[in-house]
């Protein structure tokens, strides 16, 4: 065991548990967005999924515990490794210049993460933890996204998200090693793909919602 | 056709490693635009002794980009702005007259400032001595064209093996990362058939003295490879990523 | 003095055979108990370090650099000569000891190169092993190029830097070894002088560069790997940091000096551009394969060089040297671009330039060919002189690059001074008057990894040693002269800085003991460099203090000890009335301005012997024999 302990603790092993719980969440990201889209089939589909989710019992509580574990696992390395990357530069430097490497995403991924976190409490007391009856989640969705400030609180987070996932992705990948000539350019592509697949696709839909309901 | 610009450099200056520093603004007059940057800081140094200043301390040798004695940041830039170039290749034509230029040491927890420029990059040595080589005694070797090397390896290997050991890369990388100078001897010897024996043991090793020599995370900024002098791709840093899953998990080496 | 080689008997090709098993061995366990002092960290010092650590030995390594990596041999870019053959073109090590002994001009020891042309083989293997990223053919085999002074191929490389690739290798062994603490590292250390006791080199004076404290380390021997003296010009391919300090100590400690004007002028270099200038870049001589050197054939025509066609060009290596064409040894070519620059055909600015054209070879090969070859070299180029080579010719110039000089070594690669070795470019021994390209990293690896951990067993196990530690008086006197030193350069406070002599000392050497000298110049320049020296000590000015990091002071140090050092150069040039390789008296040439020799009066090797500073130093002589290669005129027509 202390070889795995100390193989997960060194440098390059922190960023292969942030790649593969990052990976984790990519899917979690996928099967909720196709969730998603019963929205658009009125109360019944949407509700009809809520419901199929909370049949699945003791696997639903699995899938969760599964998160969780990797939600406290991404966040505590993330952390560490945030504190640990600014401890590397004690003084930083008069001025401040990118010799084109960093981007919006990569130099705000810490910064992403937190308001990722802060607002996936607040989705999930907001839409999750909450009774089932008297109003069923349709409604709470449809109810939530009359109100302006919701709408443009969860558009913004998912752009937030998007950033995060623009860096996130193409960075998994590396950090697990899979970086070829041939295929990285794919992999980078994919990764704005992604990007803008949830800034528009999670986006839209509190707009939608709104316009439509 | 060389001119001559007129400049102000803000120049680091620290005493020693307990000094806490400052930056001195020099005016600069009569830079010919042949001049490499650290011609041009020759001649301020020169013109400092005769009156009576302290000239600025910094590392510097072969002047001809291969011995990775020199670097500072220059406008924020490790080496200066150009791609591809070290800081005595960089010439005075890539500046205007008139320009204000700021001039830091590298700056890293790793990498203590010792005097204005020069820092003390003794961690890179520390990363080699965890196991950059192949232990292969004099006198053991076996004839050189037993092992054969395709071409296109040998280059890849070439590509790493490039690195000079300046340094730019921690100072460019915001978390201040050794990935790409440790990556680049990882790859290097990983890719040849005579570093395969060991590679499993060297990446573990420096790794963990990349870590205990108190640098930062590599956060896939990529600000490193489009610093490096020889310019050094995160491909290597993929590989070293690769090597050391493959090494961490499947090896018996702990 | 009578100078002993210490060649074994017997033949040729037997010699160093027969002397290994002659040496004496140290007990494997007995090994350790050797303290051995490695001054220098490049090829030379880098191998001799690791192997001699790997043998048991304890290995105390000192290097001016914050990192032994950053040694100059870094910077040697063309390849390394070994007799492999691969190439099937009818290599053999007799032919490159044959090709080292002519290309030397025949003033090396035929002994001492067949021994380097026997072990060139080896070096290859080892570095191959320790993963030196050669290139290779597309079946996967080392791929070899042909070099300057050899009509055939046997010059193995790593792009444009296989002196670093060497480097790195020697390097990481290094490394492994510091790691296994069987050598001790000592960075930002500069030799001050060597310690004598009884007789025997038994320990060095070093300053910590980054606090200024004088230390002394004791040893059973030492072993100066220091590079060469090419920075006595100021300007020339060498790092700044390299200098002739420690060498020059060691000569006056007792050491011999051997053939000081032996000094390489390499013809393919940058050329100068401004006053400020701190140093002059070389390109490769691998350059010279493809590229075509040429000047237009009227004095002063100063068209920009595509508007000159074909007709007014003139390859002038290619017309004169039909056989070797561009690939004539350096001295022939250099004194070749300085005639027609004299002539009044240089080109550029300055008129010290001549075109080095790759025109035809990119029509022939294509660009990308020519881009895979050179494209580092090509870039540097660009990097410093702003000009693309792919599209106008590369303007060269000759500029100083090595020096086949230096402290005078037995086969045993021992100085006079008993307990000192040395090896690479800062001893004398393998390249006679002008060294050939590629040979450089051949000899430093040799000495290093396959000569010294011999030789220097052979020492120990024979020699009695009686322990000393830094104790012992000598180190105090010998660490007091050099503090006082020290103290005196900053004492002077004058106005004139260390650069600017040294700028100035660099000018009289290069124009009275550069490519080529006569007897009125050099005797001129003598009394020239009596004068600087005079007013260094007069009106130097060093800031700062001795306890700390101080860069002038380092500078002044070693810029003192050129300014004396360089009356040597000038007193052996004018001694050896001759011409030969490197060495280029006016006085004697043949009709078509080849070096002559007089192999009568000076077929030797000059080694200088110091007896004190207001006398003259003592010139002996070791007489060279050729029994296994004929002494003929060079001809490379």
């Amino acid at each position: 065991m202390g070889w795995l302990v100390s193989l997960l603790g060194s440098s390059v092993g922190k960023k292969w548990m942030m790649a593969v719980t990052g990976f984790a969440f990519l899917g979690f990201l996928a099967a909720h967005f196709a969730g998603n889209l019963t929205v658009f089939g009125g109360r019944e589909s949407f509700n009809g999924y809520a419901q199929k989710l909370q049949s699945l019992g003791p696997i639903l509580h699995l899938f969760r515990a599964g998160l969780i574990a990797c939600a406290l696992v991404h966040i505590t390395t993330g952390l560490l490794l945030f504190l640990q990357n600014r401890r590397a530069r004690p003084v930083g430097y008069q001025v401040a210049a990118s010799a084109g490497g960093r981007t919006l995403s990569s130099r705000t991924m810490p910064y992403t993460g937190l308001l990722i976190l802060a607002f996936v409490v607040f989705h999930l007391f907001h839409f999750t933890f909450v009774p089932p009856a008297p109003l069923t989640i349709f409604d709470r969705v449809a109810a939530a996204f009359r109100r302006p400030e919701l709408v443009a609180l969860y558009t913004a987070m998912m752009v937030v998200v998007a950033l995060h996932v623009r860096h996130g992705f193409w960075s998994a990948f590396q950090t697990i090693g899979a970086h070829h000539p041939k295929y990285m350019p794919w992999i980078f592509a994919l990764s704005l793909a992604a990007a803008f697949a949830t800034a528009i696709g999670f986006g839209s839909l509190p707009i939608l919602v709104a316009a439509l309901v | 056709m060389s001119q001559t610009i007129r400049l102000t450099l803000k120049i680091w200056r620290q005493k020693g490693p307990a000094d806490p520093g400052r930056f001195e603004t020099v005016a600069v007059d009569g830079v010919s635009t042949d001049m490499s940057f650290l011609e041009m800081l020759d001649v301020v140094n020169e013109k400092r002794i005769l009156e009576g200043g302290e000239p600025i301390a910094f590392d510097h040798d072969c002047r001809e980009g291969i011995c990775g004695s020199c670097g500072a940041v220059v406008n924020g830039r490790p080496h200066g702005h150009l791609r591809g170039t070290t800081l005595c290749q960089l010439h005075m034509r890539h500046f205007r007259d008139g320009d204000t230029i700021v001039i830091e040491p590298f700056r890293a927890r790793a990498f203590p400032v010792i005097k204005d420029l020069v820092v003390d990059r003794s961690a890179l040595d520390r990363l080699i001595q965890a196991g950059g080589y192949v232990s292969v005694n004099t006198g053991s070797a076996p004839e050189a064209n037993t092992l054969p090397v395709p071409p296109d390896r040998a280059e890849r290997a070439m590509d790493a093996a490039a690195c000079i050991g300046c340094g730019a890369c921690v100072a460019a990388c915001p978390n201040a990362s050794a990935m790409l100078f440790t990556s680049a001897k990882v790859s290097h010897l990983a890719l040849l058939p005579q570093g395969r024996p060991e590679a499993a043991r060297r990446v573990l090793a420096m790794v963990r003295a990349m870590d205990a020599c108190g640098f930062g995370n590599c956060s896939n900024h990529r600000e490193c490879e489009m610093t490096c002098p020889k310019e050094i791709s995160i491909v290597h840093i993929a590989r070293l990523n690769r090597e050391a899953l493959k090494a961490g998990f499947l090896s018996p080496e702990a | 003095m009578r100078l002993d080689a210490k060649i074994p008997g017997g033949p040729l090709p037997q010699k160093w055979d027969r002397h290994r098993f002659e040496l004496k061995l140290v007990n494997p366990a007995n090994k350790r108990k050797f303290e051995i002092l490695v001054v220098g960290t490049g090829l030379a010092g880098a191998s001799a370090s690791a192997s001699l650590a790997e043998l048991g030995y304890q290995v105390k390594t000192f290097c001016i650099h914050d990192s032994p990596r950053r040694a100059h041999s870094i910077a040697a870019q063309g390849g390394i000569n070994a007799a492999k053959n691969y190439p099937n073109d009818g290599d053999s090590i007799w032919r490159l000891f044959y090709d080292t002994v002519k290309g030397g001009d025949f003033r090396a020891r035929e002994a001492n190169v067949y021994r380097l042309a026997q072990i060139s083989n080896a070096i290859i293997d080892h570095c191959v092993a320790q993963g030196v990223p050669f290139a290779r053919e597309y079946g996967g085999l080392l791929a070899n190029r042909s070099f300057g002074g050899a009509q055939l191929s046997r010059t193995f490389y790593a792009r444009g830097q296989t002196g670093q690739q060497l480097l790195l290798g020697a390097y990481g062994a290094l490394m492994r070894q510091a790691a296994a603490g069987r050598v001790r590292l000592f960075p930002r250390r500069e030799i001050l002088d060597i310690v004598v006791v009884r007789g025997k080199a038994r320990g060095v004076v070093a300053r910590n560069l980054l606090n200024g404290e004088i230390e002394c380390h004791e040893g059973h021997a030492v072993v100066l790997c220091t590079g060469g003296y090419g920075n006595a010009y100021y300007l020339s391919t060498n790092a700044k940091a390299s200098n002739v300090t420690a060498a020059f100590r060691a000569y006056k400690r007792g050491a011999l000096f051997a053939n000081p004007c032996f000094t390489q002028i390499h013809p393919t270099c940058i050329p100068v551009h401004g006053t400020y200038q701190s140093k002059l870049t070389l390109m490769s001589e691998s350059l010279r394969n493809d590229g075509r050197v040429w000047v237009p054939k009227t004095p002063g025509d100063k068209r920009p060089p595509h508007q000159i066609p074909e007709a007014e060009r003139d390859y002038f290596l290619e017309r004169k040297y039909p056989s070797f064409g561009n690939l004539v040894p350096r001295d022939v070519a250099s004194r070749n671009v300085k005639e027609q620059c004299d002539q009044g055909k240089g080109v550029g600015e300055t008129g010290l330039a001549v075109y080095l054209d790759f025109a035809d070879a990119i029509r022939r090969d294509g660009r990308a060919v020519i881009e895979r070859k050179y494209g580092n070299l090509f870039q540097m180029y660009e990097k410093i002189t702003g000009d693309d080579p792919y599209e106008t010719p590369m303007k060269i110039y000759p500029a100083v690059h090595y020096t086949m000089g230096g402290l005078w070594v037995d086969y045993n690669l021992m100085s006079t001074l008993e307990g000192l070795f040395v090896l690479g470019e800062a001893n004398f021994s393998d390249h006679g008057a002008n060294r050939l390209g590629a040979s450089a990293l051949m000899q430093g690896l040799a000495d290093g990894y396959f000569i010294i951990p011999y030789t220097l067993g052979g020492y120990l196990a024979g020699t009695p040693l009686e322990p000393v530690s830094a104790s012992d008086p000598a180190f105090a006197e010998t660490a007091r002269q050099a503090a006082e030193r020290l103290r005196r350069l900053l004492a002077v406070n004058g106005r004139r800085t260390p650069d600017d002599l040294h700028r100035e000392l660099g000018m009289v050497l290069w124009n009275f003991c550069g490519m080529s000298r006569n007897n009125e110049g050099l005797r001129k320049a003598r009394g020239r460099v009596q004068e600087l020296r005079e007013e260094f000590w007069r009106n130097v000015r060093v800031p700062g203090s001795e306890q700390d990091l101080n860069q002038s002071l380092e500078k002044a140090g070693r810029v003192a000890d050129f300014m004396e050092f360089a009356e040597l150069m000038i007193l052996d040039a004018l001694e050896r009335q001759e011409s030969c390789g490197g060495h280029f008296n006016e006085a004697y040439q043949t009709e078509d301005n080849e070096a002559r020799r007089d192999d009568e009066r000076f077929c030797h090797v000059a080694a200088w012997e110091f007896r004190g500073e207001d006398r003259d130093p003592v010139r002996h002589v070791e007489p060279l024999s050729f029994e296994h290669v004929p002494l003929t005129q060079r001809s490379y027509k």
